[in-house]
């Protein structure tokens, strides 16, 4: 993983010639966990829950377009939850919950013919390593997933062919979700794409750890 | 952070006190009928934390809201002034919001239904007043089966946010405000207490025989 891999995938993108580079983009996401109590110190003699009823896979994010929201996911649960973006604020009033890895998606976006294209790198906050290289597909004439999904099949099946062209190390993973699973429909809203970008970051971390 | 005042009128004399706030504020009112969950952090949590969950009725579509109020502002500075400011921090929520925050390890506390109306409009300052009854649920969630806590008794709740470095000038600004309704009722900070003022009755009437009884 390195800052040359990124350049030669953005460079397969300006490969299909009508790509159109279109400036920077950036996603932020944030792994919260719980500020729970100690057990161990109660004073009482009421027993205590053991923290292991908080979620551990808390997550928040902000997208690139859309600054004025802010949505939370809880995976185990099944649940997300679109907010202001003001709710970061609210959340540390509540001192429950504390952000303890920041991650910041963050490259270029492209506009290739009925597609936007986002290329970039996964980054830590305040750290130069690079975490991983990611790419997000929109097609921009329809919002149903299901008529849609021929056609992004098509493209990531032209986009893998070019990459295996340019010989990169690795290759890219695309997970289906089941979006019903968190109670979304058919039309594609933010919340999908937040889900996408969670789901990302735990193939992410899945890969590293393996 | 907001400045706010509080205080406590009798039922029979809030259709005056409408009269006196149409012809002060120069605006509609908006009707409120607010689903109110307040939330505590449950035992596994280190910090104790509450929080409140509004559910606007009174639209045609429910929305929802979350609100965190801190701390109310110490010191000499707060002393010298006639409102209370505090922290408050609310943001729109999507309507899966109680579900959510029992997730994150919150217990519900109590719930309320408030109803009522409100003023919303500039004097000095972007002023709020609130008018409602409060109203407990005889089961859970059942807004329908709602009666009030307090029969006979209605909450004014006058807000308006502020910056923090300019709470003196919006908080003049409130009390400025409360003069007007001093002879229906008597605004002070949440938790001093002040009880009915024994010139309603008079002033009600006034206001209801000046209007013709009308709220125009």
């Amino acid at each position: 993983m390195s800052s040359q891999i990124l350049a030669e995938v953005c460079q397969c993108v300006e490969g299909f010639g009508s790509a159109a580079k279109e400036g920077r983009w950036r996603t932020t996401l944030t792994i919260y966990r719980p500020v729970a109590r100690d057990p161990s110190s109660t004073a009482t003699s009421a027993p205590v829950p053991m923290p292991g009823d908080l979620p551990r896979d808390f997550l928040g994010l902000t997208l690139h377009d859309r600054p004025g929201a802010y949505f939370f996911i809880l995976r185990h649960h099944r649940l997300i939850l679109q907010a202001d973006a003001n709710v970061q604020s609210l959340m540390d009033k509540l001192q429950s919950y504390k952000a303890r890895v920041v991650l910041h998606f963050e490259g270029f976006q492209y506009q290739l013919g009925d597609f936007m294209l986002r290329v970039g790198k996964c980054v830590q906050s305040h750290a130069d390593t690079l975490r991983g290289i990611m790419m997000e597909v929109e097609y921009l004439p329809l919002s149903s997933i299901d008529k849609s999904r021929q056609i992004m099949e098509d493209f990531l099946d032209i986009w893998q062919d070019a990459v295996i062209k340019k010989s990169l190390p690795g290759q890219f993973i695309n997970v289906e979700l089941n979006f019903a699973d968190y109670g979304l429909q058919d039309q594609y809203t933010p919340q999908h794409t937040a889900l996408q970008y969670a789901t990302c970051i735990v193939q992410l971390m899945a890969t590293v750890r393996s | 952070m907001e400045c706010v005042v509080q205080g406590i009128i009798e039922t029979q004399h809030v259709e005056a006190l409408e009269i006196l706030l149409q012809g002060l504020c120069g605006v509609p009112k908006e009707r409120i009928r607010v689903h109110e969950l307040c939330l505590k952090s449950g035992p596994s949590l280190a910090v104790p934390s509450e929080i409140r969950l509004l559910c606007d009725l009174a639209q045609p579509t429910p929305s929802w809201t979350v609100r965190h109020v801190g701390g109310a502002m110490r010191g000499a500075g707060a002393e010298q002034i006639s409102v209370l400011v505090r922290t408050m921090v609310e943001s729109k929520v999507s309507n899966n919001a109680l579900r959510f925050f029992y997730s994150l390890g919150y217990k519900l506390d109590h719930e309320l239904l408030k109803i009522g109306f409100a003023f919303r409009f500039q004097r000095g300052a972007p002023i709020t007043v609130t008018v409602t009854s409060a109203n407990k649920m005889p089961k859970l969630h059942a807004t329908d089966e709602a009666v009030p806590v307090t029969p006979g008794i209605q909450m004014v709740e006058i807000t308006a946010p502020t910056a923090g470095d300019n709470y003196n000038e919006v908080g003049a600004a409130v009390s400025s405000f409360c003069e007007y309704l001093a002879p229906l009722l008597h605004l002070s900070k949440p938790g001093v207490s002040t009880g009915i003022v024994p010139t309603a009755a008079a002033a009600a009437a006034s206001l209801l025989s000046n209007t013709g009884g009308k709220i125009i």
